[in-house]
């Protein structure tokens, strides 16, 4: 339903093997293109960074890869297998964790709790497995300190990591981060920074957005910029960075205010 | 002396029972976010159905209360499907008018449905404990259901169903399900209420039943059938403990609910939960000798359900 | 004739439908606060009516003026003593919505019971007004002077409203306000005096209509609000919430179908009317005829 029928594009060739692929991905919402034919492939092992000012698409088009939203035109995949149609719930199970621009957490239940939950479903018979991906996801987070507290009950940095460690109970192959500093303080958003490198060294792929241009550079083993829904250059950071197309657009994006 | 007690107060045990096992039925739903006072008419479903059944076609009171029961079940289901569509208030008032059709048949329905009057005379062998017997199978299951997995997964369904779904779990398959226990519940009140009272009329099942349930819930909360029951005691009891209260204890219903509306949202089960927390909390840092972690220090608002735009 | 006097009837009907929703309407479409105690709103304010007249014989304005005043009074209270601090604490607009109805209901038991205990339970009425029914003949169509206020007055509030909303400023901020709660506060729109002066309205509007009720039925008792309640949601719904001209269509398609159920059957299936169509517009059509398309999903 997604896929144009007429879609034709000939396959882009990687020297790797993607863990996940784009292919002419378009999201129109009654006549505003928010994604415009973005084909890309995510490499294993690093962390990919989406860069793009506010309005640029960012976040649809995470929706567009999470299946929250349909595609208007073009197919995604997975590990080699196209899921462009398949139901939201499946994307977990795929093997995609993702956190949230704003957190949500469920503000009754303890932090232990909301990170057992990603294991509730997908690992509903095998609960010895649920136990040992959650206590590692909350190793790796260094969240243990505040297993017993409500999210309320945290600062929103403390919060955002739960969120990750979350992502991260359900073992993902991938783990998108959509803004994950926003709203942070420098050492905040260092630390993170500093978490999503030992996630790195332990093998994960990561796709993380941000509109904070230093944090990606810093971060990110390679970048995507977007645009107005379309990819406009990609690369190593410092030569997305340098790219005539990208200082343009973040020059004249300052002041503008957008989800 | 107990056994004295009960024989005496043997008619408020009975409504404590077959309302409870009504605010059950509403409950249920609500749980996963689904706002349906259908309950009203699965009561009805199941007490004329038992009656019709028992005095007009002489069946067997029990073999009436499974069948009467299942019928309700499958009703429940149809809505669920004819409804799916429906969120929140809209849901609510579509099975408001829903149970309040029953009422209107129920008035109308000649020989039937006893008109106006209603069904009487329906002798059986049902007793109160057989019926307690039941509920107390039935509580046993929903508090599995309030444990471990399967209650964060129906707290997720209620509190943020996107981000359930995107933890895989299956919403739409869980409201869809909620809709036949529920008229299980539902009927099997009404089926037992007949039974135990062996009268049933239109004023059984009209608005005030809805206003009923609505109390209970309140009072007792959404979230766990302990607040449940703990409603349904007070909704029975309360006139009598009131008596010295005489007439004004629509005043106090009144006030009570009002009260309860605005400050107390979750119903006393909360304030159970919420206290048992801060124990956890105290211990936890006590043993720790642990700093309490850093509170909000950023300015960005927390708690909105970002829809991730 | 008997053509012109039903739909004469249908028309009075209507109108009565068309005031009590009215207010209603409006404050729900644009402050989202479904008020379940505004049955008891119009029933209370024609009980100050009436308690008023038991000792002055006043004419009909007076009688209306007060349980206007008595109705947009009852219903400020309710919203500064309930509405307004529900909202405030709710954590998100689903919670609050339950927590509206719940306290809505609540205090719709408080005016009820005062006026039971005041009366007995028994039926109220004006009988001590000085207004007196005269009837006239117009074509051969028997109509009398109550009715002719009653159409007046509801078809004339409604079509004053509708254009209100549409063209006035303020009309216009009630409408952003249900829009965007938020974006019009960014834009200067004080919400708690609109809200404030929403439900006064809303109120009034109660007021006015449970005065004309009750001269036109002669009287009314206590747990009358609720039915009427009932019947305004399915007004509500099958026109569209918000919509004005919606509500129009709606009151008219439901006075039309109870009075054909009357008139038709042994009317014991009257009330059935308003439930029937509630289910089956909000299973077939929940946004109504001119609502807006995006039914509030949550």
């Amino acid at each position: 339903m997604s896929v144009n029928p007429d879609h034709r594009e000939a396959s882009i060739a990687y020297d790797f093997d993607p863990v996940l692929e784009g292919r002419d991905v378009s999201v129109h919402y009654g006549g505003v293109k928010a994604v415009e034919g973005m084909t890309f492939g995510l490499r294993p092992g690093l962390i990919s960074g989406i860069l793009g000012p506010n309005g640029s698409g960012k976040t649809t088009l995470l929706g567009g890869l999470t299946r929250m939203v349909n595609l208007t035109r073009g197919s995604i995949f997975f590990d080699g297998s196209e899921y462009t149609s398949v139901p939201p719930r499946e994307v977990i199970r795929i093997g995609i964790g993702r956190t949230y621009q704003t957190v949500r957490l469920l503000p009754d239940r303890t932090v232990r709790e909301n990170i057992i939950l990603a294991t509730d479903e997908v690992l509903r018979k095998d609960r010895d497995r649920a136990h040992a991906q959650v206590e590692r996801a909350i190793e790796l987070t260094d969240t243990s300190s505040v297993e017993v507290f409500r999210p309320g009950e945290l600062s929103y940095g403390v919060q955002r990591r739960v969120e990750i460690a979350r992502a991260l109970a359900s073992d993902p192959k991938l783990l998108i981060l959509d803004e994950p500093t926003a709203g942070m303080n420098k050492s905040e958003r260092a630390s993170v920074s500093a978490l999503l490198s030992d996630l790195r060294s332990e093998g994960l792929t990561q796709l993380l957005v941000e509109h904070d241009v230093q944090m990606m550079v810093e971060t990110c083993d390679y970048l995507y910029a977007m645009n107005f829904g379309s990819l406009i250059a990609e690369g190593t950071p410092e030569s997305v960075v340098r790219d005539p197309g990208v200082q343009e657009a973040y020059l004249g994006k300052e002041g503008r205010h957008d989800a | 002396m107990i056994s004295q007690w009960f024989s005496m107060n043997s008619v408020l045990i009975d409504q404590t029972l077959t309302v409870f096992l009504l605010a059950l039925s509403i409950q249920i739903p609500l749980r996963l976010g689904v706002i349906s006072f259908a309950g009203i008419g699965y009561y009805a479903i199941g007490g004329y159905g038992t009656g019709i059944l028992v005095l007009q076609h002489g069946w067997n009171n029990v073999t009436a209360i499974i069948v009467s029961t299942l019928i309700a079940a499958v009703v429940a289901t149809l809505l669920g499907f004819v409804i799916a569509h429906l969120n929140g208030l809209y849901l609510g008032m579509a099975t408001v008018s829903f149970s309040l059709l029953f009422s209107a048949i129920a008035i109308n329905g000649g020989s039937i449905t006893g008109g106006a009057v209603g069904l009487y005379g329906l002798i059986g062998p049902i007793e109160t404990w057989h019926v307690a017997l039941v509920v107390v199978v039935i509580v046993a299951l929903i508090a599995l259901s309030e444990r471990g997995g399967l209650s964060r997964r129906i707290d997720a369904a209620k509190e943020d169903s996107q981000l359930a779904g995107a933890l895989g779990i299956n919403v739409i398959r869980m409201r869809r399900l909620s809709f036949p226990i529920s008229g299980a519940l539902g009927g099997l009140a009404g089926a037992f209420a007949i039974s135990l009272k062996s009268t049933i009329h239109p004023e059984s099942i009209n608005f005030s039943l809805v206003i009923l349930a609505l109390t209970i819930i309140i009072i007792g909360g959404q979230a766990s059938w302990v607040g449940a029951l703990f409603g349904s005691l007070f909704f029975v009891w309360l006139p009598e403990t009131l008596e010295f209260v005489g007439d004004w204890e629509a005043i106090v219903y009144g006030i009570v609910v009002v009260l309860a509306a605005v400050y107390l949202p979750g119903g006393v089960v909360v304030v159970y939960k919420d206290w048992r927390h801060r124990q956890r909390v105290k211990k936890y840092l006590a043993k720790a000798d642990a700093a309490p972690p850093p509170r909000g220090e950023t300015s960005e608002m927390v708690g909105a359900k970002g829809e991730g735009s | 004739m008997e053509v012109m006097s039903n739909v004469l009837n249908i028309a009075t009907l209507a109108s009565i439908y068309l005031l009590f929703a009215l207010g209603m309407s409006i404050v729900w479409g644009t402050m989202a606060i479904l008020n379940f105690a505004h049955g008891s709103i119009f029933m209370f304010a024609a009980f100050v009516g009436y308690l008023v007249v038991k000792q002055v014989a006043l004419p009909l304005v007076a009688v209306v003026v007060i349980a206007m005043a008595a109705g947009a009074l009852l219903s400020v209270l309710m919203q500064v003593a309930a509405f307004e601090p529900i909202m405030k604490k709710a954590k998100n607009a689903h919670a609050a919505e339950l927590q509206l109805v719940i306290g809505g209901i609540g205090l719709s038991a408080l005016p009820i019971f005062v006026a039971q205990r005041a009366t007995l339970s028994n039926p109220f009425g004006y009988l001590k007004s000085t207004f007196q029914t005269e009837y006239y003949d117009i074509g051969g169509l028997s109509i009398s002077n109550l009715e002719i206020i009653i159409l007046v007055v509801g078809w004339g509030l409604g079509i004053a409203t509708a254009i209100f909303l549409k063209r006035s400023r303020q009309g216009l901020a009630l409408r952003s306000l249900g829009v965007d709660p938020e974006v019009s506060s960014l834009m200067g729109v004080d919400r708690t005096r609109m809200a404030l002066s929403g439900m006064a309205f809303a109120g009034a509007l109660a007021g006015l209509a449970g005065a004309l009720t009750t001269f036109y039925l002669t009287s009314i008792t206590p747990e009358s609000g609720n039915y009427i309640l009932l019947k305004a949601f399915a007004a509500i719904i099958l026109g569209g919430v918000g919509s004005v001209v919606g509500l129009m269509i709606g009151v008219t398609v439901l006075a039309g179908a109870e009075t054909l159920v009357i008139v038709f059957s042994d009317g014991g299936w009257v009330n059935a009317v308003a439930f029937g169509i509630l289910f089956i517009i909000l299973v077939i059509r929940p946004q109504g005829v001119l609502g807006k398309k995006e039914v509030r999903r949550t």
